[in-house]
């Protein structure tokens, strides 16, 4: 153990600890903070925006009235085949 | 209607909810952020073995630490505000319905053109069809036409009641003796539910309201239909 060289350790920082400590994580936790939710604007916020966009874009009422009618979905108009049956 | 385990709000049906969906994503992001910076901050200072044995103040950092949530406070505020007054825009309603809140059940009035009145009970559980939600079915639903300005009044004839639809971003309470406006409009067809918000007595839990949003000429159809039935 005597025969091998010690290796000089790093003067530690004997000044400014605190300050250094603070702006150093201080960035990082901007960065971190900032960079989590700039992934949730373009992972969540903004693809939502789009979809209602494209939703109502080409929105036919007719269309989509015309085929919950026939699912069934209203009360006020009965889907045509069971007007048809009613009528048999 | 909402669905088993869903976690986020329901699909908007109206502008107004679209807007309330958009800006409660405006505010998970201030959230995800003071979150996240928190969230760092316990975890630098639990690992950290060092302690400044001189700190006595520390007037910039306290500086910093007040400005800036007074700036985040501001810019959550000035959107919700808009998004406050946005829901009372009421601009030239072409329909007006009145909807009195009764223990326990709603009732409607449609008085503008024709005279149309009717009772809202909940569907009780022998009365339900295969695929009807329990506890949200109503015999005789509120027919609207879609992509139309309505003014719906709500009030209440014995105890306070709160008329509620969370796909169309409304609530409002239905108080005895006061007339309280609602501004609705549907941007899409369909069937949207509700349910009574306000406690009022045994069966709170069982006066549901739904609405059936359909083109203009199938709710002239369903109001002929409704007038030559009385």
């Amino acid at each position: 153990m005597a025969d091998v060289p010690a290796g000089r350790l790093p003067k530690p920082q004997m000044r400014g600890l605190l300050i250094s400590h603070l702006k150093r994580h201080g960035a990082i936790a901007l960065v971190f903070s900032m960079g989590v939710t700039l992934a949730y604007k373009l992972a969540v916020a903004d693809p939502r925006k789009r979809h209602y966009e494209e939703f109502y874009k080409n929105y036919d009422v007719k269309r989509e009235f015309e085929a919950m009618k026939e699912a069934g979905i209203f009360n006020c108009a009965r889907p045509s085949w069971e007007q048809a049956a009613e009528e048999d | 209607m909402a669905t088993p385990a869903q976690l986020g709000l329901m699909d908007a049906a109206s502008p107004v909810m679209e807007e309330m969906i958009y800006f409660h994503d405006h505010v998970m992001l201030v959230l995800i952020l003071i979150t996240c910076l928190i969230f760092y901050s316990m975890l630098v200072l639990i690992s950290s073995k060092y302690i400044y044995r001189f700190l006595t103040d520390g007037h910039v950092i306290e500086t910093v630490w007040t400005v800036i949530p007074a700036i985040i406070l501001v810019v959550v505020a000035l959107p919700s505000l808009k998004l406050l007054y946005l829901t009372d825009e009421l601009d030239s309603p072409q329909l007006t319905i009145k909807g009195v809140g009764h223990q326990w059940y709603w009732s409607y009035e449609y008085t503008d053109y024709y005279d149309i009145e009717f009772d809202s009970y909940m569907l009780p559980l022998g009365d339900l069809n295969k695929g009807d939600a329990r506890l949200l079915e109503v015999d005789n639903r509120v027919v609207l036409p879609v992509d139309t300005s309505v003014r719906m009044l709500v009030t209440a004839a014995d105890v306070i009641h709160a008329w509620t639809v969370p796909s169309l971003g409304l609530k409002m309470d239905a108080v005895p003796g006061r007339l309280n406006q609602l501004a609705l409009q549907c941007s899409r067809v369909g069937t949207f539910y509700g349910q009574c918000s306000e406690i009022c007595g045994a069966n709170h839990s069982f006066m549901p309201i739904v609405i059936e949003a359909v083109p203009v000429e199938t709710f002239e159809a369903w109001c002929d239909a409704m007038l030559d039935s009385e």
